[in-house]
């Protein structure tokens, strides 16, 4: 074997201990899951909260769904990642309590690869929604 | 040495072992929208019966503050050793009975059963419906003990040197008391022992003694 083919075959050694080696030390995905806040907020109908629900899940995850027909109740999933799963999730749910409405906001997150937890992905969302609230 | 063809390849190892990696890449599966209105019964009804459809399914059910009647609860996957599977159960006193919404989340594929089954499971445990069985967590594999004649897993001693002993793992590695690393095969009652070279030795009947040229050891089982 000449030098030159010692030199190749060490480099592609190296470098598949480096991409191999990598995998043994990454930590195994996790669940991670928030119940997040749940409040009342008086004196503000149950449409606010929809649509205060639906624009704090967009500016955090991507395409808010209500679930059926005005249940108040919404659903969206953070950006496939490469293997065109999604690594976030949340809902928050709104309902109607007389002039009033209660709110909640539950969050999902498989970590790694997500880089929030559940809990900061709630939080993110929960101050979205006070941005757009009253 | 043709630097560029150095740094090509060593690229090309680097893209074979990330492309191992796209097979452990999961999903979050996230279920809403159950959610059931009790004209009757107290928080404190919906919380004891919330607990207990929970911890139904999952170990462990914890209230976020006490009083607040929301409750959640995780799930392990023994085999990955990670959380594969939550739930929430939320419940909130109304003027009249309660309000009680349940939200899961599950990781797919750890996860053998989707986040809708486990909700409606727990849904159906807390105000009735019917009960679908869902598909059973995987379970780690036991690490065998005693003396099989399968494989070599556990303590072995030199014979000819007290001092020298090995532990054998499950994966086919072995470990001296050096700490020294190697690997067994056992093929029938003839196993190789990667050890410094090869070594061809011969597992007695009973499991408890390997011999061979260079090595013969006892197995403390």
């Amino acid at each position: 074997m000449t030098r030159i083919s010692r030199c190749r075959v060490a480099l592609l050694a190296v470098g598949l201990i480096v991409a191999f080696g990598s995998l043994s030390a990454r930590a195994p995905a996790a669940l991670d899951m928030n119940v997040g806040v749940g409040k009342v907020v008086a004196n503000q109908p149950v449409s606010a909260c929809n649509n205060s629900a639906k624009a704090a899940l967009n500016s955090v995850l991507q395409d808010a769904v209500e679930l059926g027909g005005d249940t108040g109740e919404w659903l969206a999933f953070g950006a496939p990642d490469s293997a065109n799963g999604s690594t976030t999730a949340a809902a928050v749910h709104c309902y109607p309590l007389g002039g009033s409405y209660l709110v909640t906001f539950t969050c999902a997150a498989q970590v790694p690869p997500s880089p929030d937890s559940a809990a900061a992905l709630c939080t993110k969302i929960t101050a979205a929604f006070d941005s757009g609230a009253r | 040495m043709n630097v560029k063809r150095g740094l090509w390849l060593f690229a090309i190892a680097i893209f074979l072992g990330s492309q191992s990696q796209t097979a452990a890449v999961a999903s979050v599966d996230l279920s809403t929208g159950i959610r059931y209105v009790s004209d009757s019964g107290t928080l404190s009804d919906c919380s004891a019966k919330a607990k207990a459809a929970l911890e139904t399914y999952l170990p462990g059910a914890s209230e976020s503050s006490p009083g607040s009647g929301e409750w959640s609860a995780m799930g392990q996957n023994v085999a990955t050793g990670a959380a594969s599977s939550g739930a929430a159960v939320r419940c909130y006193p109304l003027p009249k009975g309660y309000l009680v919404t349940f939200i899961c989340a599950v990781q797919l594929p750890a996860n053998p059963y989707p986040a809708h089954a486990l909700c409606l499971n727990i849904a159906h445990k807390f105000y009735g419906g019917a009960i679908t069985p869902l598909a059973a967590m995987p379970t780690a594999t036991p690490v065998p003990t005693g003396c099989a004649t399968t494989n070599l897993v556990g303590s072995w001693v030199s014979d000819n040197d007290p001092k020298l002993s090995f532990n054998m793992q499950l994966n086919g590695d072995l470990t001296d008391n050096e700490g020294v690393s190697g690997n067994w095969i056992i093929d029938g009652e003839t196993v190789t022992l990667t050890y410094y070279g090869n070594h061809t030795l011969k597992l007695s009947p009973d499991g408890k003694h390997l011999s061979g040229p260079g090595y013969n050891l006892t197995r403390k089982c």
